[in-house]
């Protein structure tokens, strides 16, 4: 058990030399730079051209609810690979298996169209 | 493959998910109340395999003994789909004054009550987590129902951070816990336990895991949050934590306990003695000053989560029969609590509507000009306080019994001592709130209050049967505990 948390020490080495080594880069370069200030340089950077709009702008709550659903289906994705390799040996029991997931999953989607959260018009 | 009827419970709780959704879309808003109706329908349906197990008997294991029902499991799920349907009678008139997302709040109750009743036949720490989060998850929501009220954002906040960091903290304790033993399965952890018993990485893994049920059932110090959210949330949502997610809390403690961690009671013995003795100090002497009731029901519900405690405390100096008089005592403490908060708290949401006002002043002379409603309050009040002949003596009795299964342990009769003392100054706040309505002068204009619905009224009968009648013939619950206790001797 002792080597459970000897492997700790390699985890604090590592912390500490990461913290070294941004201390050392900002603090070198705090020491080597010339500093001459201006409006310009204060403001934010966006990719080279000239800011638009503050920086606390709204993202409208339907980006949410369209990746959730994205996500919901991206799962079932992700479950349907490996049951599809799979699905010769597994035989009948799991086609009605994934037969009832997805339509769990599409009353989810349905639900979803009826409470009319994918209209887009504002 | 699958054992069909053991798990019929729970599919019937999937269906009535999807049923309870299709009603939501399908019937005008007005008739919403049919999705809450439907939701009560499946959970008695539910009930019915439990029926039908229990005749059958004997135990079954499923997916290589990480999901187990035996008679404990039936026990606990029957009480949660019961707790469950009372909630929700509770829910309907309160819901129908709010006026929106009567659809959503039954299907997220009822999808918290399916995470219940997962985890009551939960055998393996995976199976265990899903189950507690699939309480947790829903329930996070429900308490920022009143989306416009700041009070209820702030509930749901502190739930929800709280919650997460409970859920971090109980996960890190069974990563070490399954670190160290190699194994997730409860039986097979205490089959492992001997081997690593001293290593202080499972020592640690096994306290993490009991502050993150802490938290759960509001222990103290970890009850911080349980008086703001339960004040915050709707009322019926408050009803639900004190016992839905809190009776999961004491049935994982449970489970986890006397069966995976069977080998290290040495470890979390002397850990729940602690804590048992601090939450109830704690919880009764901050209700004393409580002038807002359903915050002082907050406070009194983390004293009996200290009460149920009390025989977990003992077990490491327990052998046999006595270490399973004390899950005996905790589990039916539990049974009886479910009953009586829930009345005590379907009572409060009656008189809230009749007053309009949640704060023990503005109860004054309540008994004159509503004397149903102020009796009922003083029949769960007094049970909540353990006054015989009502069910919340037993409940008291069979944990002092406990307790004391060894006299001659001084940690037991201490503990016991301070538990006696504790229920004197838990009689004075009851007492207190019972004061305002039956003697002090009702006030000269009489507030205008809404009629008692049929469904609230509902709630309060059943529940109001069960603890008398769980007081005058204590068989009716303890043959439940009695049944399932079988689960304290792997």
């Amino acid at each position: 058990m002792a080597e459970y948390f000897q492997d700790y020490i390699t985890v604090a080495v590592f912390a500490g030399f990461g913290a070294l080594l941004v201390a050392a880069a900002v603090g070198v370069g705090w020491l080597l730079r010339p500093s001459r200030p201006s409006a310009a340089k204060a403001t934010a950077y966006e990719c080279g051209i000239d800011p638009v709009g503050g920086g606390w702008s709204q993202t409208h709550i339907r980006y949410y609810i369209f990746a959730l659903l994205f996500l919901i289906f991206d799962v079932e994705a992700a479950f349907i690979f490996p049951w599809a390799v799979r699905l010769e040996q597994l035989g009948l029991f799991a086609l009605v298996e994934m037969v009832i997931f997805i339509v769990i999953l599409l009353a989810g989607l349905v639900y979803a169209i009826r409470k009319g959260v994918l209209k887009w018009e504002s | 493959m699958f054992d069909y009827h053991a798990l019929l419970p729970e599919f019937i709780l999937g269906a009535t998910l999807l049923v309870v959704l299709g009603v939501d879309l399908l019937v005008a808003p007005r008739r919403r109340w049919l999705a809450g109706a439907a939701g009560i329908v499946g959970l008695l349906a539910a009930g019915v395999p439990l029926l039908t197990l229990a005749g059958v008997g004997g135990t079954r294991e499923m997916f290589a003994g990480s999901y187990v029902v035996d008679d404990f499991a039936l026990v606990v799920k029957g009480l949660f789909l019961v707790a469950g349907a009372i909630v929700l009678l509770a829910s309907m008139s309160y819901l129908r004054g709010d006026r929106y997302y009567e659809g959503e709040y039954y299907f997220l109750i009822l999808a918290s009550i399916a995470g219940a009743v997962v985890m009551a036949s939960a055998r393996d720490l995976i199976t265990m987590f899903i189950g507690l989060e699939l309480v947790s998850a829903p329930a996070f929501l429900l308490a920022g129902w009143r989306k416009g009220d700041l009070r209820s954002n702030e509930a749901s906040l502190k739930f929800f951070l709280i919650g997460v960091l409970s859920s971090a903290v109980l996960l890190f304790g069974m990563s070490l816990v399954y670190g160290t033993t190699g194994e997730s399965t409860f039986t097979r952890i205490a089959g492992a336990t001997a081997a690593v018993s001293g290593e202080s990485a499972f020592v640690l893994g096994v306290l993490f895991t009991l502050v993150g049920f802490g938290f759960k059932i509001a222990a103290v110090p970890f009850h911080f949050w349980a008086p703001d959210t339960y004040q915050g949330a709707p009322l019926p949502v408050a009803a639900y934590l004190s016992v839905g997610s809190k009776g999961a809390g004491v049935v994982g403690l449970l489970t986890i306990c006397y069966s995976a961690f069977a080998g290290a009671r040495d470890v979390w013995g002397p850990a729940l003695w602690v804590l048992a003795a601090l939450t109830m100090t704690v919880g009764n002497l901050t209700a004393l000053r409580q002038s807002n009731v359903v915050r002082l029901l907050g406070y009194s519900s983390v004293a009996h989560a200290g009460f149920i405690l009390v025989p977990f405390a003992m077990a490491a100096a327990f052998e046999g029969p006595a270490l399973e008089e004390a899950f005996f005592g905790s589990l039916t403490y539990l049974l009886v609590y479910a009953f009586m908060n829930l009345g005590a708290f379907a009572a409060v949401i009656a008189i809230a509507e009749r007053t309009g006002s949640r704060e023990i002043d503005d109860w004054a002379g309540l008994a004159r000009y509503s004397p149903t409603l102020a009796t009922l309050l003083g029949v769960f009040f007094f049970s909540l306080a353990g006054i015989p002949p009502l069910a919340g003596w037993f409940a008291k009795f069979v944990m002092f019994k406990a307790v004391l299964g060894d006299p001659g342990n001084a940690w037991g009769v201490s503990l016991a001592v301070i538990a006696a003392v504790n229920a004197v100054i838990a009689l004075f706040f009851y007492a207190r709130v019972l004061k305002a309505a039956f003697m002090d002068p009702a006030p000269e204009s009489l507030p205008e209050g809404a009629p008692l619905s049929r469904p609230l009224a509902a709630a309060l009968v059943i529940t109001l049967a069960v603890t008398l009648a769980a007081g005058f013939y204590p068989q009716l619950l303890a043959f439940f505990g009695e049944a399932a206790r079988g689960l304290a001797l792997p």
